[in-house]
């Protein structure tokens, strides 16, 4: 069933996230939780960025090297030249011992600035909020370090994920520090959620594929249904950073099949569209991809 | 996060005769496609392939991978190479084998059976593909489907 909560607005896949996004990502699993940090860590080198990794406190640099280092000790050269850094929230706002937001925010702007310097494209960070007991740090002031954190992104090549342990922390502080982030990060590589938007454009995130493809097909047929009376239903895929072969047929053949329907407008980007027309889609009458930039 | 890839031999093995530089190789089943494609995908930006073809790319392998994993024993292996100026993906499988032949040469329709569309997207996105017989027993000779793009 496609979700319609707040939360679900500023949902991305951590593929998505460019220079100047600051997300948030929540986990309880020791497992699951290496994967969104994997992922931003691997692609933000594939991207010529330099990467920090600030770890929860308790886990040792040997296990988050051995989490990330997959195939075959393949960060190794990345670490070697200075690429990649494995480093600590106390490292980072050393010589000072006392966090505050603008010391902090103070020294990831200068190493963004750095990181420019060195020929990187920019500067990417994974801070596991772990750091916050293991510096004595008030809650209230790392909120309010994340609400005003602005100027650290706007027009800035500096990308950062906050991933918050919910097991950790006060559920309602995770709550309240996911709305406080401008995106939120899927959990898992390969999730798809579906968003039903107030005005009910149905929104699809993360990853439609084969394994995805009765959800997709599922949430299609129930956002028909629900706009039936109305007789449109805009679909968007512009928070999907994959669409399998298997997806965009269902999307076209449920189209095809909705006779009761005048239009089924398919928001899409360039590759999505080009996707949609090769697999038939000019062939679907009331169908009508559109590209579009941003979210949903 | 990944397994990695068992020492031991298995039957949907590549072709003998290799080239080029090797960026990845992975064996994998259903579970394991997401992290598939992470891989693929990062080491074909790291080659300095960019978007659209990027992701024409990560797609066409994800449908040859998950054609293997649906139709040929649910598991199968990629090795990811930088030939010349172009990433070439070999994925083979011990299933009961197929040849380029069962790919419908123009796209089935909307109402027709909903098979043979991802490989035959492949097909379409590649600058080179192919299917070759496997190297498994006479029950089950495996298949290797190679897609290639340029890189410039």
């Amino acid at each position: 069933m496609p979700a319609r909560d707040a939360l679900s607005d500023h949902l991305i896949p951590v593929q998505r996230l460019r220079p100047g996004d600051h997300a948030f990502v929540g986990y309880g699993d020791d497992e699951v939780r290496w994967e969104t940090v994997t992922a931003f860590v691997r692609l933000g080198l594939a991207r010529g960025e330099k990467v920090l990794v600030l770890p929860c406190p308790d886990v040792p640099e040997e296990e988050v090297l051995a989490r990330i280092d997959f195939p075959s000790r393949s960060t190794v050269r990345a670490r070697e030249r200075g690429q990649l850094v494995v480093t600590s929230m106390r490292e980072l706002i050393r010589p000072d011992v006392e966090f505050t937001a603008a010391r902090q925010m103070g020294r990831l702007s200068l190493a963004t600035d750095r990181a420019t310097a060195e020929g990187y494209t920019g500067l990417r960070a994974f801070i596991d909020m772990g750091w916050v007991a293991a510096l004595g740090a008030e809650v209230a002031t790392v909120a309010r370090r994340e609400t005003g954190a602005g100027a650290l992104f706007a027009g800035r090549p500096y990308t950062e994920v906050c991933a918050y342990d919910r097991r950790r922390f006060d559920r309602s502080m995770v709550i309240a520090m996911e709305r406080a982030h401008p995106h939120a990060v899927l959990e898992r590589l390969g999730s798809l959620r579906a968003v039903r938007t107030p005005d009910e454009v149905l929104c699809f995130v993360g990853e439609a594929d084969g394994a995805n493809r009765a959800a997709f097909v599922r949430s299609l047929e129930i956002a028909l249904a629900r706009t039936a009376a109305t007789r449109r239903l805009t679909v968007d895929l512009t928070r999907l950073h994959f669409l399998s072969v298997g997806c965009a047929v269902g999307l076209l053949t449920l189209a095809r099949g909705a006779t009761g329907h005048d239009l089924v407008e398919v928001r899409c980007d360039r590759g999505q569209r080009q996707m949609l027309r090769r697999l038939g889609a000019d062939a679907v009458p009331r169908l009508a991809p559109r590209e579009a930039v941003g979210l949903c | 996060m990944l397994n990695p890839e068992p020492a031991g031999h298995d039957r949907a093995k590549a072709p003998a005769e290799e080239s080029g530089r090797r960026l990845l190789q992975r064996r994998f089943t259903a579970r394991l496609l997401p992290q598939l494609r992470l891989l693929v995908e990062e080491c074909a930006a790291r080659e300095g392939l960019n978007e659209p073809r990027r992701g024409e790319f990560v797609l066409a392998v994800d449908e040859i991978a998950g054609n293997a994993v649906e139709h040929a024993g649910g598991a199968g292996r990629l090795v990811l190479r930088r030939v010349g100026d172009e990433l070439e993906c070999r994925i083979s499988d011990a299933g009961p084998g197929f040849s380029e032949a069962v790919i419908p040469e123009l796209l089935p329709g909307l109402d027709g059976a909903p098979k043979g569309r991802g490989l035959w997207l492949a097909r379409l996105v590649a600058d080179r593909f192919a299917v070759a017989p496997g190297t498994g027993t006479e029950e089950a000779q495996g298949a290797v489907v190679t897609v290639a793009v340029r890189l410039r």
